[in-house]
């Protein structure tokens, strides 16, 4: 109880001390200190931020950026998972491609735009392409570890059940990998946001990135500032369900230890 | 190394050289005519091309420039922050909204604003690069400072160090294997955010290089811009990995989940 | 102890042995671990093997469970030539924290064998209540083994192998990380289990009380390569008892026995 009661001390504490951030920040926008085509106050940002969600617009961008992340994330996961358990579960795979994986990893993954405009032209495909694309990665490589990693014991506990190939798959090597997976789950959402922007912003995809970049090209600041915080809150709102869902999953890790 | 381990780095070669041989087949046997696609031989003669009038050397140092400018006043800010959090506790839940609140904004969605109140150039590309590299250095190096052995610390209490000689001779050097860590992670996002900026509006470096190259329809200039850009992020990632290494001894290397 | 003397052989007539070592030689990585070995396990007998480490105990017991293919000679298993292991011969690992799920419960574990042998869903439940009961772990269904203390995921181990209803049981020292009184304990539970269920059990130990104690007939095996050095006959009465057991002169004579060979092999 004592705890607690300290606990939503300091969140409230911490509360108030970010509220005077943005107090601060009401004040250098009235005071004129930096000028308001840049900077707009915080309650011009709200305002369009309330404006746009009442006439409809930031909802279709927001769903929009939404819309893009998810898919190119969700192809990345499944590819990533089926890929990195055919690779992970090899002895032979991962002699001959894990390699040639690893020395991909370093390579900025938004390099592959222009190759993907060159194929695909400006268009929807082109952004999911390069989103998965690049959420692959994390997800893929974390797969062939956790599935490099499973307890050869339970391999063997399993070949004495006389258990099918795609028994141990699910049954044992998944729910071993599980850990690692997810948290290559976790590390791609970012990415798949990133890139989400990006391609808005290059090809024209109706999203938030588009929708902050038309509004700096109109030297709209508040509108900018909505998008920007409302990507924000997408980049944390995406990460704590992602959290949530890992805890949920992996509750029997809590008590590893 | 042994001769085992050179068998497998042989065969670990088997697949990038068979790929990039049946590509070349392919593609001379079918005369590729295609605006997004070339084979290796022309891929390589473009790349030296580009050497050879010096444009692609521009580019990689306007990239690494910002790229690097950038990762230094991002470590900076990030150490500053990091290790302030790390010492104070108070501090450091007292900023947790604040920094939970600005930390998730995905470093591009600030090319917007970067781009009105600062033109296009190094400078908006820095501000970004900055922005992004922040969050690990800060994260890490908080985590770092404060898995500093307590008993390090009640002797810097014990000789009266004033706070300033504190950081410098006890937490920083203390903290010093897995800050170099969060660094490495750091200069793989700043090579990354410098090219995505340059991709998405930035007319400078490689990321202009590369787009330009797919404007012009030549696929293999653009291609060969893929392969230097991996070359320099693997590069970059191997350097550091050294250097982390002949540093800090294998140790530092167990702080690479964080 | 004329019986104790002889080597398995083939003898028309008798009951089939239902293991069924034939002059195996097992090799890894260059090393002979196990040479020319010949051995016969009764249905239903209990039969301890000892011996000093790196003798291949515990390599002899990976080849019973078809785990390891003899490089020469064969194993057999009811007559048939043993390529692979089987549902019928459940072992018991000595690292019960590796050989466990840890992302399922007690009753998961349980029923990952009652899944790997077909059970209908439907059934399950009541089974695994069953065995859980049986190993002395009612009321602890819901807890994953990390929760467990090393015994009780001993215990689920076991659990889980008798889910397998296995003609054979082998155990590979599996009470060698416990504490003395959980070991005692286990080891009359295990002989209860395996009494109820008419199993053939192999147990490999280091401890030469706990193979006297338990096993129907004792094997020492001798180190590099492993091969069979000394076999005792224990014609102790059963129900064996902790107390009144240890103490048989039966009992002390086998062990003073038993501890002058692995002596002897040790030097």
């Amino acid at each position: 109880m004592n705890r607690h009661a300290t606990i939503w001390l300091w969140r409230a504490a911490s509360f108030a001390v970010a509220a005077s951030f943005i107090a601060l920040w009401q004040l250098i926008a009235n005071l004129k200190l930096v000028s308001p085509v840049f900077l707009p106050g915080p309650d011009r940002a709200w305002a369009s931020l309330v404006r746009g969600f009442s006439n409809g617009d930031l909802w279709s961008k927001l769903a929009g950026t939404l819309e893009h992340m998810a898919y190119g994330w969700l192809a990345a996961s499944i590819a990533g998972i089926a890929i990195g358990a055919i690779i992970g579960s090899s002895r032979i795979m991962r002699t001959y491609v894990a390699p040639s994986l690893e020395f991909l990893r370093p390579l900025p993954v938004s390099a592959i735009i222009p190759v993907a405009i060159a194929m695909l032209g400006l268009t929807q495909a082109m952004a999911l392409f390069v989103i998965a694309f690049g959420a692959i990665w994390p997800i893929m490589l974390a797969t062939i570890h956790g599935f490099a990693a499973v307890e050869p014991r339970l391999y063997e506990v399993a070949r004495s059940l006389q258990m099918s190939r795609l028994a141990v798959i699910f049954k044992v090597a998944l729910p071993s990998a599980s850990p690692d997976i997810l948290a290559g789950m976790r590390l791609s959402l970012t990415v798949a946001l990133i890139l989400s922007v990006v391609c808005e912003i290059l090809a024209g995809l109706d999203g938030l990135g588009h929708w902050v970049l038309l509004s700096a090209r109109a030297f709209r600041s508040a509108d900018l500032f909505a998008g920007v915080i409302l990507l924000g809150v997408t980049g944390y709102v995406t990460s704590v369900a992602m959290s949530m869902a890992e805890h949920r999953l992996l509750a029997w890790q809590a008590s590893q230890r | 190394m042994t001769t085992d381990q050179a068998k497998e780095k042989g065969k670990a070669l088997i697949l990038p050289l068979a790929v990039l041989l049946a590509f070349e087949a392919w593609a001379r046997a079918t005369h590729l005519q295609s605006d997004s696609l070339a084979p290796p031989s022309e891929i390589i003669l473009a790349l030296a091309g580009a050497f050879a009038d010096f444009s692609i050397l521009t580019a990689t140092r306007d990239t690494l420039f910002s790229a690097f400018a950038g990762l230094a006043i991002g470590t900076v800010i990030g150490l500053a922050l990091g290790i302030a959090f790390g010492i104070s506790d108070t501090l450091n839940r007292l900023m947790e909204v604040t920094v939970e609140a600005i930390r998730p904004i995905p470093s591009i969605a600030l090319l917007p604003i970067a781009l009105i109140a600062l033109g296009f150039g190094y400078r908006m590309e820095i501000v970004i690069v900055a922005f992004a590299c922040v969050w690990p250095i800060l994260i890490l190096s908080r985590a770092a400072v404060r898995s500093i052995e307590p008993r390090l610390m009640e002797v810097s209490r014990a000789l009266r160090l004033p706070a300033a000689q504190r950081v410098w001779k006890i937490i920083i050097p203390a903290a010093l294997p897995r800050i170099f860590v969060a660094f490495r992670l750091s200069a793989g996002i700043a090579l990354i955010v410098a090219v995505t900026v340059e991709i998405a509006i930035n007319p400078l470096g490689l990321g202009a290089g590369i787009m330009l190259a797919q404007q012009a329809l030549r696929p293999d200039l653009m291609l060969a811009y893929l392969v230097w850009i991996g070359v320099i992020g693997y590069a970059l990632n191997i350097l550091l990995v050294v250097a982390q290494h002949r540093l800090f001894g294998r140790a530092a290397l167990s702080g690479d989940s964080a | 102890m004329a019986n104790a003397a002889k080597r398995f052989e083939v003898i028309p007539g008798q009951p089939r042995p239902q293991i069924a070592f034939t002059e195996v030689t097992l090799q890894l990585g260059g090393k002979t671990i196990i040479e020319n070995l010949s051995l016969g396990v009764r249905a239903g007998e209990f039969l301890c093997v000892v011996g000093a480490s790196g003798c291949g105990k515990t390599t002899a017991l990976r080849l019973a469970a078809g785990l390891y293919q003899p490089t020469s000679g064969r194993v057999d298993f009811d007559g048939q030539l043993m390529l692979h292991p089987r549902r019928e011969i459940a072992i018991v690992f000595q690292d019960y924290g590796k050989a466990l799920l840890p992302w399922r419960t007690a009753a998961g574990n349980v029923s990952l064998a009652l899944e790997a042998g077909g059970m209908p869903s439907a059934e399950r439940p009541a089974r695994i209540e069953e065995l859980l009961r049986t190993v002395g772990l009612p009321g602890h269904a819901g807890k994953y083994p990390a929760e467990m203390s090393g015994g009780m995921q001993q215990r689920l181990q076991i659990a889980r192998c008798l889910a397998q209803e296995p003609k054979t049981l082998l155990m590979d020292e599996p009470f060698g990380a416990l504490d003395a009184m959980t070991r005692q304990g286990l080891q009359d539970e295990v002989l209860a289990l395996v009494a109820a269920s008419g199993a053939t059990v192999i147990f490999v130990t280091h401890d030469l009380d706990e193979a006297i104690y338990l096993g129907d007939r004792v094997i020492g095996l001798l180190p590099h390569p492993g091969r069979i050095g000394i076999e005792l006959a224990v014609n102790l009465p059963r129900p064996r008892d902790q107390l009144s057991t240890r103490e048989h002169p039966e009992f002390l004579r086998l062990r003073r026995q038993l501890f002058d060979f692995i002596k002897a092999t040790e030097q």
